[in-house]
Order: structure tokens, then sequence, then C-alpha cells
């Protein structure tokens, strides 16, 4: 069963992976308010690119979600889903309880 | 004679119903390749390594619903060959918008959804991948009639190369083979003499083979050919 504590996990570990392909001094501090996006993210784009498809295909793969998380909506909110680790989980929660699959 | 060249190996397939995709598949499956098949009408191929998925490429949800499943079954996908096209030939100033748009959705935009939902799965295997577009020469020469088939198969060159640049970190390359005229249900669409007098102007002039297009096919798919990407190769002495 999916819940907040699974999906922050995951995308810990997004960025855990991320981390071990940045250099010592551009780690990230991985926290549930960690910037990822925005003047204050240490992230940069391609990063964040690599951050958003590794959570997704952990959705998909390790725990068969069939979730797009850059669907149209993702892409025009006035606030991005992507700001912040805290926000990045509320929304895949939103897409799990939709059961959005988008595109 | 080589009869394992893809054994353990992933290969998506686009288009794998009939033509030049029902031949590089059933080329795939023979040297040992497990194939997956996309094309909006049932599967003209029975073979045990071999699983068929009816969808329009052109719609990206169906797409990725396609590589969902398919992630079920494997955990890599290793090559992607994306030759799915619809072809009008039709002056621009008659040409229909529906016919229109169905080749920039099947041929361009099918191309860009199948190459990012594989990219997505050969970043998370690790294994890295080849991503090769079935080009065309139309895309070099430019015929009367084909201003929108000849705009899709140049940017088909265009999303190679710049999904070139966004996968290399990962291992993936991304080239097009640019084919020349080959006997098929495509070509049979368009009036012979008018492909005949493009293929005499051809510095090598015939149609091309199954095996032209194989060898090249080959070529990019080498686990050597990691060092190719974001290339565009015709067959004919076309450039």
């Amino acid at each position: 069963m999916m819940n907040e504590a699974l999906i922050q996990q995951i995308i810990f570990d997004a960025l855990e992976s991320l981390n071990t392909e940045l250099p010592d001094d551009k780690q990230i501090a991985i926290g549930p308010d960690t910037p990822l996006f925005g003047s204050n993210a240490e992230i940069d784009s391609l990063s964040l690119v690599s951050l958003i498809v590794d959570v997704e295909t952990a959705l998909n793969g390790e725990h068969d979600l069939e979730i797009s998380l850059t669907d149209d909506r993702a892409m025009t909110r006035e606030i991005s889903p992507f700001s912040d680790v805290r926000a990045l989980k509320e929304y895949v929660l939103e897409l799990i309880k939709e059961g959005s699959h988008g595109n | 004679m080589e009869t394992d060249r893809y054994l353990g190996k992933s290969i998506i397939v686009t288009g794998s119903r009939r033509g030049v995709g029902h031949s590089i598949a059933e080329y795939m499956l023979a040297q040992g390749g497990r194939v997956f098949g996309f094309s909006r009408g049932e599967s003209m191929i029975s073979h045990s390594n071999y699983a068929h998925y009816s969808l329009d490429v052109g719609n990206a949800k169906d797409v990725q619903s396609a590589f969902f499943k398919i992630s079920k079954e494997t955990d890599a996908v290793d090559i992607v060959i994306n030759n799915a096209a619809v072809l009008t030939s039709q002056y621009a100033l008659i040409m229909p918008a529906v016919n229109a748009q169905a080749m920039v959705n099947t041929n361009l935009l099918g191309t860009f959804f199948v190459s990012r939902e594989a990219a997505k799965i050969m970043k998370k295997s690790k294994r890295g991948g080849r991503i090769i577009n079935i080009g065309s020469m139309a895309a070099s020469l430019e015929p009367i009639g084909d201003s929108i088939y000849a705009a899709c198969k140049a940017g088909v060159s265009t999303l190679a190369n710049v999904m070139a640049k966004e996968f290399g970190s990962f291992g993936v390359t991304c080239n097009t083979l640019g084919i020349t005229a080959i006997d098929s249900d495509m070509l049979a669409q368009l009036p012979r003499e008018k492909i005949d007098q493009i293929i005499q102007s051809l510095p090598i002039p015939r149609y091309a083979t199954i095996d032209d297009i194989l060898n090249v096919v080959n070529f990019f798919a080498s686990e050597r050919s990691s060092y190719i990407t974001a290339q565009t190769v015709f067959l004919g002495g076309i450039n």
C-alpha cells in the first residue's frame, strides 16, 4: 500500500542516486523540504528531469503504479509540483488518489 | 553465418506488422532477440520470442501504457527501431489536413513518444541502449508531393540528434537510417514511374534491399557502436 512515507522514501532514493553522479561540492542535502526547482534549488534542469524519471520509473516498475509525472497538468500548474520534495510527494499522492495516468 | 547477434537483447520494433518493420522484427527474432512489436493492427508474426502490442504510436497514453506492460516483462530495453510511418503523397495545395496530421502524429510524434518511454527504461536498467530511427531519402531529396512526409523524416533525424545529447549520459545512442525505396506496401501507394526516376538519379541507381537496411541497423545496434550517435546514414549515395 502506497503511503506518504513510502513516496517520500522513493524521492529520497532518487535524490541519493542523483548524488552518486554529482561531485562532492555539489551534493544535495536530502530532506522533506529540499528544493527541486526554482531559485533556491541546487539541482540543474537536467538533474531534475533525471530525478522525475527515476521517481516515475520506480512507481511504475517497483510499485506497479501506471503514473506519469509529466502530464499537461504538472507543467501548467501555478505552483510547480516539482518545487520541492514535499510538493512532489503530494502530487504523487494526488495522482494515486485520482488513478490518473495522464500523458 | 551468425545466428545469435541479438541473443539476450530486448528489442522494440514499431510498425512491425508489414514491410520494413516486419522484416527487421523477423530478422532480430531469427538472430535470437526478444522482440516487442508495435502496430495499429494485429500481429503478423508468430514466434515464441515475439509479443505484439496493437496501438497507435501517435497516442502518448497508449505508448506509455504499452511500456508499462513491457516493463513487467523485461528489466531492459536494449534496442528501439522507430519504423512506424504513414504516407500520403499529394501536392501541398490539396493535401487533406487529416492526412497531414496523421503523418505528423505517427511519423514524428510516434517516434518521440516511443523513444522517450524506451529511454526511461534504458536509464533505469543502466545497460544503455540504441535508438534507431528509420528515416527516408525523402528528407534529403525533398520530392514534390512529399512536403509533410519529408518534413517528418527530416524531423526524426533532428529528434535523434537532440535525444542523443539528452540520453548520452546514460549510454543511449540515437541515430537515423535514411532508407531509399524498397518494394513494400508503402511504395505501392506511389506512382512507380516517379520512384523509378528518382532511383535512376542516385549514385547507386537501384532499389534498396532488406539486407542493405539490416546492414546499417546492425551497425547502429552493435555494442561496438557506443561512440556512434546523432548520425544519419543514407543508403544509395544520398547525402
